[in-house]
């Protein structure tokens, strides 16, 4: 049985392309079969995070649109077994998604056993956002610790309890916030918002919290999920995250600020 | 057989009346047009009846086939129209108004109008919802009281003809007495609202004084002043 993730946000820029590139990487590197579909259909980026965009030959449009095949167009990642990448198309825009075709697509994921189907939702809360999310039976609603984001992602949060397949079966959908871009020394200077005022002000259970890191950039940059980079802390809170969706009991790292040692101090 | 096969019966029906207060269509068409928006999900398609009493003689100044357009082109149904002076009436039947007699109209503002507990057809007075009120969701409830157990967001809105109760923090927009009733209360565990209203009276919660905010809360309507006091 096929469970289908969607990464949303709301808002644009938290991180939920790099979120979907690292998670499904992560599920697939535990020996899941793995597919992560582009919705962002126009401004296609995934792509170049997982690092094939100089293999994408058909897109996910294509596939809806009957002029390419699945097999055809799911990309097969070079590092990692299991995973597989359908590219959004970067010639046509949002309203070439429709239900029917993108059920159909996940569908024929479900038919050829794919464990999980990662939907990386584009921003905002018209098509692509809707379509990414009506099939799925997980939500990750990724979150920067700032009010707009927060603001944003309440929205999309009321978005997946109505307009969701679940939702109109009378079932719901499950929900799982992950805090990115999250620095605990900004929240201790009062710049940032702390982590217990975005969970007071969602109510949503706290899946994983990414810290701030150098290494989203580099690793985005190089076109490698950053969850391969086992040495950065971000990559470590990837995997914590992704464990923890897999049903392990995994403390929350990264929330303080780091002490510094004696040395540290000395030598800064 | 024939004649069994339709049935005219007399029915009251709860219909919305639109009050004019000026003939000029370009400021109906705006008025009408912000009361759309504000409740775009109450309003769509809803018939609508139109009253005149306010205008009076300035009736004659009205053109009734542009007054139907204006409401049809907002998305309304334009049911019939009434209060209407004689004179007008032959004007109003060719634009193909239905000429309606003259309602009881009650004074506007303060309605002492007793609650309507249990009068729709499910029996419900009470509207319990147990998930947090989202930014952007609305909960409209016209027939009773609204209970919510989570918390209501920063731009969520609830609606309803009773009293609304938040078993949680109320961020949103609280409109209780939606239909004129004064006796409606707002009470919650929380209040950090943004906007609470009470049959129409409204108070804007950004200056509120800082002792209130977070604290367990009662709103209610003292003539025309909105109080809000602590609980506890």
């Amino acid at each position: 049985m096929s469970r289908i993730v969607v990464v949303t946000s709301g808002k644009g820029g938290v991180g939920k392309t790099t979120t979907s590139a690292a998670f499904a990487t992560g599920l697939a590197l535990r020996g899941y079969k793995t597919a992560v579909i582009d919705f962002d259909v126009g401004l296609r980026n995934l792509d170049l995070i997982m690092g094939c965009e100089r293999r994408v030959v058909y897109d996910f449009v294509n596939v809806i649109n009957g002029e390419a095949s699945l097999k055809q167009a799911l990309i097969r990642d070079k590092r990692t077994e299991n995973l597989h990448v359908l590219p959004a198309s970067q010639t046509r825009d949002k309203d070439a998604l429709t239900k029917e075709g993108v059920g159909k697509v996940i569908n024929d994921l479900r038919e050829d056993h794919f464990d999980f189907v990662v939907c990386d939702s584009p921003a905002g809360i018209e098509r692509g956002a809707h379509m990414a999310m009506y099939f799925a039976d997980d939500a990750i609603v990724v979150t920067n610790p700032e009010v707009s984001s927060v603001r944003d992602s309440d929205r999309i949060l009321g978005l997946l309890q109505s307009k969701t397949q679940k939702a109109e079966q009378g079932d719901s959908v499950r929900e799982h916030l992950l805090i990115t871009r999250y620095s605990p020394s900004r929240v201790e200077a009062g710049e940032m918002l702390g982590m217990e005022d975005i969970l007071e002000i969602l109510a949503v259970p706290l899946i994983g919290v990414i810290p701030e890191s150098q290494s989203v950039l580099q690793a985005s940059n190089s076109g490698s999920p950053v969850i391969l980079d086992k040495a950065s802390d971000a990559g470590q809170a990837y995997d914590d995250f992704v464990r923890r969706f897999l049903g392990e009991t995994v403390p929350h790292r990264f929330l303080d600020v780091e002490k510094k040692g004696f040395f540290k101090r000395l030598f800064g | 057989m024939s004649a069994d096969s339709v049935e005219i019966k007399g029915e009251m029906t709860m219909l919305s009346v639109l009050q004019l207060a000026s003939p000029d269509m370009v400021q109906v068409r705006q008025g009408l047009r912000s009361k759309r928006d504000s409740l775009p999900t109450l309003f769509a398609g809803s018939p609508l009846v139109v009253d005149c009493q306010a205008l009076g003689e300035e009736c004659q100044k009205l053109d009734m086939q542009q007054l139907r357009t204006v409401i049809t082109d907002l998305g309304f149904i334009p049911v019939g129209i009434r209060h209407l002076p004689d004179v007008c009436i032959e004007q109003a039947t060719q634009a193909g108004w239905a000429i309606l007699r003259g309602g009881r109209v009650p004074p506007a503002a303060r309605i002492e109008k007793p609650a309507t507990r249990g009068a729709n057809a499910s029996g419900k007075s009470i509207e319990v919802i147990d998930r947090p009120v989202r930014s952007g969701q609305q909960i409209y409830f016209p027939d009773g009281d609204i209970v919510v157990l989570q918390h209501t967001s920063a731009g969520s809105e609830i609606l309803a003809g009773g009293s609304v109760h938040v078993y949680g923090s109320l961020r949103g927009r609280v409109l209780a007495g939606i239909q004129g009733d004064t006796s409606a209360r707002i009470f919650c565990q929380k209040l950090e609202a943004e906007l609470v209203a009470i049959a129409g009276n409204y108070r804007l919660l950004d200056d509120i004084s800082t002792d209130l905010k977070g604290r367990p809360a009662m709103v209610w309507l003292e003539g025309e002043k909105l109080k809000i006091a602590p609980m506890f």
